[in-house]
């Protein structure tokens, strides 16, 4: 928007006025504030410092624009009473697409003039800056400085006006055309206007629709916002980091719980046999095990199965039955060893050795019915069985772990798709992700 | 709001996590079978493994 000079304050009053063209009446809302004001009926764009209302500018509207505030309104901003007073459509073309956004121009007798802007549902209030921004030397993408925070350049354009009505207390031409360029630093944003006359700064901060709707008594609901606007505050990041900080916490104390648990964990081996098994061997090759105890509350029974197997494997079925209940543990494992050298070098697959921790077997007396079985012509395998009574189990951690970690990674994903479409519509459009062929 | 449903969820999960480790949970695939016969201490062919008609991987390059 361009720049408009406040005055001191006038006393409010309305001034009545007829088009020199058609004739239609004229209301100066802002009095004396006025450079130009617009007849609605024709379209004429008058000087509203001259006492016979030249006529500057006629325009054919190609569309009859109706603000969403309609003229005249009055609402209160940041704790002030505006009325709207003025409105105009301008139109930056992009690739050759025409983008246009709206701006109304507020006018208070003691604050003078504010501005809104609408672009797609999003909403800016914007004032005219009193100091300059200062630009940050050798920054790229460019970045301007003002009053301590840091704004990053997002689009030049040149904005020219399309639409006009009501006041404005500059020279307004439709058809004029002014280099915009716009930093943000959401929710806020610094745009600078660049005229015949000089560079504007105004300064724009991010406000919903509702907020408006609230603000002028507007009936119904304001357009739904349509994308994400180069402005508007993420409403995940701030979250974001603060889960994060959470998540850091919570690995914190899986850690804490991962040594109390392996301190005060018993690991007490109850069993160990030492076996051997011939698959060439005739008839059922299931046993046994001697009984032995399981005290304490319920925990796991970690089944460590130890085996001398080379480029072999073996299969044990297991039963871990309560000799009391007959309450049994049904599990089966497989071991299986191989290795050797092919044209990729040397490679191995399997471990001769397993280990299984069976869930929260309750206490008693046990034994362990063990059924191995291999192929036949392999001959003898040697094994060990060995059961511990209470081990940790490291892979709770790591799953407790990606439970945690799963929301935190989904909204940081959030968060940067977030910006991807705030940027991907800036100078300075990330880089995608999608290597795809698109045409 | 999502940070307080976070901090919910992750102290749930820790919580989770304690009784867990307490109660000797794993991730191991275990069938649980009641009242198996007190013969199958003398006569162990006698119990059908529910993994007994497992197709065997036999492995290798």
């Amino acid at each position: 928007m361009n720049a408009g000079g406040t005055t001191p304050p006038a006393r409010p009053q309305v001034r009545a006025l007829n088009c020199p063209h058609c004739g239609a009446a004229l209301t100066l809302r802002s009095f004396n504030n006025a450079v130009t004001v617009v007849c609605e009926s024709c379209h004429s764009i008058l000087d509203a410092k001259d006492p016979n209302l030249q006529i500057l500018q006629q325009f054919k509207a190609s569309v009859d624009e109706k603000p969403l505030i309609p003229l005249g309104s009055r609402g209160k901003i940041r704790g002030t009473d505006y009325e709207v007073i003025g409105f105009q459509r301008r139109t930056i073309h992009v690739d050759g697409e025409p983008y246009s956004w709206h701006e109304y121009v507020l006018f208070n007798p003691y604050k003078g003039f504010r501005y809104l802007t609408e672009y797609n549902g999003h909403w800016n209030d914007v004032g005219i800056l009193k100091a300059l921004p200062e630009t940050v030397p050798n920054a790229s993408p460019p970045k301007v400085k003002y009053l301590g925070e840091t704004y990053r350049h997002f689009q030049t354009a040149k904005a020219g006006t399309s639409f006009v009505l009501g006041e404005f207390p500059w020279q307004v031409r439709v058809g004029e055309a002014e280099v915009v360029t716009d930093y943000v630093s959401p929710p806020r944003v610094l745009s600078s206007e660049q005229t015949g006359h000089g560079i504007t700064w105004s300064m724009g901060e991010y406000l919903s629709g509702k907020d408006i709707w609230r603000a002028f008594h507007l009936p119904g609901n304001p357009p739904e916002p349509v994308g994400v606007y180069e402005n508007q505050p993420s409403p995940l990041s701030s979250d974001t980091m603060s889960i994060w900080v959470a998540f850091a916490g919570f690995a914190l104390a899986i850690v804490v719980m991962m040594i109390a648990f392996d301190m005060t964990a018993s690991k007490r081996e109850i069993f160990n046999g030492y076996y051997k098994f011939d698959s060439n061997a005739r008839g059922d090759a299931s046993f046994v095990t001697e009984e032995f105890e399981l005290s304490g509350h319920s925990s796991n029974v970690e089944v460590n199965t130890s085996t001398d197997l080379n480029n072999r494997w073996m299969y044990l079925n297991y039963a871990l039955i309560n000799e009391e209940t007959g309450q049994a543990f049904d599990f089966s494992r497989e071991v299986s060893y191989y290795h050797g050298y092919d044209s990729d070098g040397a490679w191995s697959e399997g471990n001769a050795n397993d280990s299984v921790a069976v869930p929260k077997v309750p206490p008693g007396r046990y034994y362990l019915r063990v059924e191995p079985e291999g192929d036949p012509g392999y001959g003898v395998t040697y094994y060990t069985i060995n059961l511990k009574r209470d081990v940790p189990q490291y892979s709770l951690y790591a799953l407790a772990f990606g439970v945690l970690l799963l929301p935190a990674i989904l909204l940081t994903w959030r968060t940067l798709s977030f910006e991807h479409m705030r940027w991907s519509e800036s100078d300075h459009p990330p880089i995608s992700l999608n290597t795809g062929d698109d045409e | 709001m999502i940070r307080i449903l976070y901090v919910v969820y992750g102290a749930a999960v820790l919580l989770g996590l304690g009784v867990a480790q307490y109660q000797g949970w794993s991730l191991a695939t275990v069938n649980e079978v009641k009242n198996v016969p007190r013969s199958v201490r003398d006569n162990p062919g006698s119990y059908r493994s529910v993994y007994g008609a497992y197709h065997h991987y036999t492995g290798g390059k």
